[in-house]
Order: C-alpha cells, then structure tokens, then sequence
C-alpha cells in the first residue's frame, strides 16, 4: 500500500468514526506541519497554535477530501490558509505600524513578535535551526512563504502560484530575491562572528 | 564583471519546467559566464545550509482525540459527562439529597410553594417518609437507566450508569449512614437487575460486550471491598 493509498483508508476509517485512524492520520503530518508552523513564525508557540489550527481545519472539512489531490498537498494549502488568517490577525492584535521589508508588498507581512527566538532556540542542539530561523527572519511573509514552500515542502512554481494566487513568474522572482536575501544575511552573520 | 542576464538566468534555474533547449542555453552561459557562476553558486550554498533544518519534534497535545470522541459519540472521561444532558436524572438525585441534607421542607398551600431551611417551618419532615419517596425516585430512575442501555445499548449510557453508581456512592459517604445503607442497597437490587438485563444483550456487538464487561467487573470490585 502505498503512502498516498494509506492516507485514503485512514480518512475513510476516520469518516466511518474511528478515532484511531484519525490519530493515526494525525500523527503522520504533525511533525511535518509544527516544523512548517517553526519555520514561518519562528517560535513553538506560533507553531503550536498553526498546527493545531490546520488539523482543526483538516478534522471539519475532511469530508470534503476528495482524494483527487493528495492529502499532503490538501493539508499544505489548509496550512496555508491558517497561516495567512492567523498573519492578519495578528497584525490587527499588535497595533504597531505595518511595514514592508522588502520591495513586493503582499498580503503577507512579518508575524509580529516573530524576532524574539524563543530561548530553546538559542542554547544547545538547536543551534543549527536557531541559525536558519534568524536567517528566515529576514525575509518578508511572502518570501519566506515561497522559500518554505519551494525549498522544503518542494511545491512547484506552479503549485505555488496556484495557492498564493499569484503569477508563476513573481513566484520565481520572490524565490530567487529571497535566495539572494538569505546569502546576504549569512554572508553578515558569518562576518559577525 | 556583472551580466545583464544574471537575474533572470538564475530565477529560471529554479524552475522546474525548463525546455530542455531553454537548459542547454543556461549550462552553457553558466560555464561561460564567470559572474553568474558565482552568483549560483552562492545562493545554491545558501539554499544548502537552510535544508539542514533538523526536524524537531511536537511538543505533547491531545490530537483532536476528544473532539473527535464527543462528536462520534464514543468513550469519553467520565468528567465530560458533567457537560451532557445525560446527568438530568443524577442532578435530580442531588437535589433530592440536598433537601433531604439540609432539611429543607417544601410546603404547598392554597397560596403555592413555600420552602425553608431547617425544619423550622410549621411541617414536620418525615425523613423516612423522604426516603421512601426518594427510593421510589431512585428506583424509578435506576430503571430507566437500565431501559436506555437495553434499548440503545450504548457504551456511553453504561458508562453513565457506572458515574451514576460513583456518584450515589460518593454523595452518601461519611455522614449519613442511614442513607448508606438504604443506597448500598438499592445499588445492589438495581445491579441485580441489571445484570438480569446484561444476559439479554451478551450477543450484541463487541463494543457493547466490552463495556458491559467492564462494568460487570466493576460491580464485582465493588462488591468485594464491601
Ligand atoms: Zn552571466
């Protein structure tokens, strides 16, 4: 059986009201959508909140899977879209100004407060992800959303176009801005220290 | 030493529906081209270095696993019973107890319903008279109970009857021995009753088995440590 194939049983198991299956289910993309949620806000909490806001979103609309797409590509755009509403909302929560980092303004910002690495990210074994997240910090909303989405969930330019609903060619423009903004950053941090 | 065509050779070099001519022309530039080497080179060092995010693990959480309980109406705490229609007839047995506790007497009239706390108004409560009413009730209750598992043979309705049991148990602790006694008993009829009713539903589904299993080695625990 393949990955895909099993993802469907375990949906229509969980449909017909098996809560193991729905574990199951759940267990096999959490730890891909929390370390989703790390890289695009930055903090566990965030992460934490996006997470459980995504299978909230998976849990109400699985009815509505139809197996045309997979399921992984299906949770991603949920992810998407909570990421996005959780973004504004935030926004409208801290009253501080909006600003653009970067030339392409979008419907993305920074997720506010997203500087203040959480401590655990500082100290120890997570020194590497602690480097990549103050790297990604750098970005706007929109280029870390592609990067995310290009690099690590390796979508197409396409695919991510078709979500973002932008043109495939601003995809590839904010990609490779993106790109060269994170060598800057590591090229800065690598002279710091 | 910069090339007019670093920005869109590069954007395209990601791209994943390259012609295979459109590739050719790229490879070519690249290996003729010193500066969009290097810019390549560079940002595909930097794509490198954030892959090599370590994935890190979900801090503990519940999963979903109790809101998908609830709405498929399967096992649940019994704490979350608290929250369900289902404690109508418990809730009625703790008023019941109150009244009975506090002495409170509820005296009806031509002029409606007056009530007080003890004992001081002009009625004189029969406490065994309240018992036996309240006997009736619980009796009453008991059997209706017994009547929903048989009739929708619900894990969740024995599971009920089994907080209901706790609950009985729990409420007439300690202080009221007379009462104790009278729900010691009355547990014990109604247990026998419904063990008489277990018989009828042994081939049921497994589900129903099961719980109706527990709950029979409850009652025998129970019975033990008494
Ligand atoms: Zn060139």
């Amino acid at each position: 059986m393949s990955l895909v194939d099993e993802d469907e049983a375990l949906i229509a198991a969980a449909l017909k009201g098996s809560a193991y299956a729905w574990e199951k289910l759940v267990k096999r993309y959490e730890s891909k959508i929390y370390n989703h949620g790390l890289r695009l806000t930055g903090n566990s909490s965030d992460a934490m909140d996006l997470m459980q806001e995504v299978f909230l979103g998976v849990y109400r609309n699985l009815h509505r899977f139809r197996g045309d797409a997979k399921f992984s590509s299906w949770i991603f755009r949920i992810a998407h879209n909570k990421a996005v509403d959780m973004n504004r909302r935030k926004r409208l929560m801290t009253s501080s100004p909006k600003f653009s980092s970067e030339d392409e303004g979008g419907e993305f910002e920074k997720f506010p407060g997203q500087a203040n690495l959480e401590p655990e990210y500082r100290l120890g074994s997570q020194e590497l992800n602690t480097r990549i997240l103050a790297m990604l910090n750098a970005l706007s909303m929109d280029q870390r959303s592609i990067v995310e989405l290009k690099v690590f969930q390796s979508l197409t330019f396409d695919e991510i176009a078709e979500l973002q609903d932008i043109s495939a060619n601003t995809v590839k423009t904010r990609f490779y801005s993106a790109l060269k903004k994170l060598k800057v950053v590591s090229e800065k941090e690598n002279v710091l220290s | 030493m910069s090339c007019p065509k670093t920005q869109y050779l590069l954007q395209e070099y990601f791209s994943e529906d390259l012609s295979a001519v459109a590739r050719d022309e790229l490879d070519r530039h690249l290996s003729d081209c010193a500066h969009c080497n290097a810019e390549l080179e560079s940002v595909l060092f930097v794509q490198r270095d954030i892959q090599q995010w370590q994935e890190q693990s979900v801090p503990h959480w519940d999963r979903g696993r109790e809101l998908f309980r609830r709405e498929h109406r399967a096992e649940r705490p019994l704490s979350q019973l608290w929250l369900s229609w289902q404690w109508f007839p418990t809730a009625a047995s703790l008023a019941m107890l109150c009244v009975l506790l506090f002495n409170v007497s509820v005296v009806s009239n031509e002029s409606g319903f007056s009530v007080s706390f003890g004992g001081s108004s002009g009625a004189n409560i029969d406490l065994r008279a309240q018992l036996a009413q309240f006997e009736q009730a619980q009796r009453g209750e008991m059997r209706q109970l017994v009547a929903r598992v048989e009739s929708r043979q619900d894990s969740n309705n024995v599971q009920l009857l089994q907080a209901v049991m706790e609950q009985a148990q729990q409420s007439t602790a300690d202080s009221f021995d007379q009462m104790y006694a009278y729900f010691e008993q009355q547990r014990l009829l109604d247990l026998q009753d419904m063990r008489a009713g277990y018989e009828q539903l042994v081939d049921s589904d497994y589900e129903t088995i099961r719980s109706l299993q527990q709950l029979v080695n409850y009652v025998g625990y129970q019975g033990d440590i008494r």
